[in-house]
């Protein structure tokens, strides 16, 4: 993945939620955003997402800026695929109905085509199971898993998740994490964010510790981990990981 | 239910079928001369074809303003700021201001010089087209809020969701936010159709030929009483009941659903 931003800037009011961010990765899969909440983690994910515009500064991926225009960004969020913390799914649709629909409506895809495209994508997950259920009758992991599915479905260049399993209990969080994992594994390009350290750790190829607004550091993630360069990632680790 | 709150219960049925009863024979103690069917009965025709006008005036307006109200609500989410604010003083007049003054100085002031030759020129009743005309504008601004206040209520994770797998903005509406806000406001809507078939009885002031303007010239030919107004009554009952029965039963079903 090469990933350039340079003089990122997104103020909500007074509050500036990224400040004039840099980061460059040139190689890696995967990208682990780290750092404390309210770090501009999120922000960040949304921008690069395409969810958000930024105030100033440019984000280029593999070698294209991100479109500014309403239109280019929406071709742009169709290329790509992105999951939130929790509520991802459409509550009045069951799950395969969650996954065609965009299929059909937004990538062009035959009724029949969709529906296989989803039982595939279900499937894989381990998730056929639980195709005609409603949001409501999955439990915290199987919606993100669900919601991950139909992520990935429309094949997307980069899957950004923005801590996917922040609101699930520990149990829940290891079926998601090993999902991502797999995913990972498969070759899928990956940015996302988390507090899980140890998956952090395992998953990434590069890591970028925000703090706020800005990129403290990055790099491969054994280097970080072992010895962080600054002092404020130093402090953030210690207090992370006191109990692990 | 404890014996005693059933017996309470049985009181309290009792004491109210007794009063109503009392008060009903009062009523129709006073009124002299007795019943006469006769009369509704050969006005039949007359009472009818009202009947027929006030439901194709009902569900002609209904139609308009589902337009009004769905045209008023996007025109508040506008993202011109220009859009929003006529939009919404538009709302604010219409909903603040009675229907009859608006039916008088709206076909009498405004569309009637406006329209009453083309549609007399294509054998209209101008007085029922500019009648429909302002209802579906009045029901459709009470529409209009109900509409806003239910697509407002979607979360915003869904509104951000919907984006994030790649829907355009009218794709947004379509698949995500209206088939959730329909089961919300549904309950209001239906109310407010109940609201707009009696409120169609207005319009006779302006001299539309529906059911109530029928009723009241049976009324003054005859000199009828209570017989004109009981199938006036039950007239609007058949029209609105259904719609009521038909609410409840769809919003059980959207309760169940989810």
């Amino acid at each position: 993945m090469r990933l350039e931003i340079t003089g990122l800037t997104k103020r909500y009011g007074k509050q500036a939620a990224l400040n004039d961010l840099n980061l460059t990765i040139h190689e890696g899969g995967v990208l682990v955003l780290i750092g404390p909440s309210g770090g501009g983690k999120s922000t960040l994910l949304r921008v690069i997402g395409g969810l958000e515009t930024p105030d100033s500064g440019t984000v280029t991926l593999h070698g294209e800026r991100l479109p500014v225009t309403e239109s280019g960004l929406l071709a742009y969020r169709r290329a790509n695929g992105f999951l939130f913390q929790q509520f991802n799914l459409f509550p009045h649709l069951d799950a395969l109905r969650n996954l065609t629909l965009p299929l059909e409506t937004v990538h062009g895809q035959t009724p029949e085509q969709a529906k296989a495209t989803a039982e595939e994508a279900l499937e894989r997950f381990g998730l056929l199971a639980h195709a005609h259920k409603r949001p409501a009758e999955l439990s915290g992991g199987q919606q993100q898993r669900v919601g991950i599915a139909r992520a990935v479905a429309s094949k997307p260049r980069v899957l950004f998740l923005d801590e996917p399993t922040s609101a699930l209990d520990p149990e829940m969080t290891a079926e998601v994490l090993e999902l991502v994992q797999e995913l990972a594994e498969g070759g899928q390009r990956i940015v996302l964010s988390t507090h899980e350290m140890g998956f952090a750790r395992a998953v990434a190829d590069q890591v970028a510790f925000l703090a706020e607004g800005k990129v403290i550091e990055s790099g491969p993630p054994r280097e970080w981990f072992e010895n962080p360069a600054s002092e404020h990632a130093r402090r953030f680790l210690s207090k992370v990981l006191r109990y692990l | 239910m404890t014996a005693s709150r059933r017996n309470w219960n049985l009181i309290a049925g009792l004491a109210i079928v007794l009063s109503f009863a009392a008060f009903c024979f009062l009523i129709f103690s006073g009124l002299r001369g007795g019943w006469n069917w006769q009369g509704p009965w050969e006005a039949r025709e007359l009472l009818f074809k009202g009947w027929k006008t006030t439901l194709w005036i009902s569900l002609s307006a209904l139609v308009g303003s589902l337009l009004v109200g769905l045209l008023l609500m996007l025109g508040q989410r506008s993202p011109l700021v220009v859009v929003r604010w006529t939009c919404r003083l538009f709302l604010e007049f219409v909903r603040e201001t009675p229907l009859v003054v608006q039916l008088l100085v709206g076909y009498f002031l405004i569309f009637a010089p406006l329209l009453s030759r083309p549609l007399d020129n294509i054998g209209w009743d101008e007085k029922l087209i500019i009648g429909i005309i302002l209802l579906s504008l009045f029901e459709g601004a009470y529409l209009g809020e109900i509409f806003r206040g239910g697509v407002e209520s979607i979360p915003r994770t869904q509104w951000e969701s919907a984006r994030a797998v790649g829907f355009n903005r009218v794709q947004v509406y379509r698949y995500v936010i209206f088939p959730q806000a329909l089961r919300r406001v549904l309950p209001a809507v239906a109310g407010q159709f109940v609201s707009l078939i009696k409120d169609s009885s207005l319009l006779s002031v302006i001299g539309a030929p529906e059911f109530f303007y029928q009723s009241r010239v049976y009324v003054s030919k005859s000199y009828a009483g209570l017989e004109a107004y009981i199938p006036l009554a039950l007239g609007y009952l058949i029209l609105t009941a259904p719609i009521a029965i038909l609410s409840h039963r769809l919003e059980r079903r959207f309760r169940d659903e989810t």
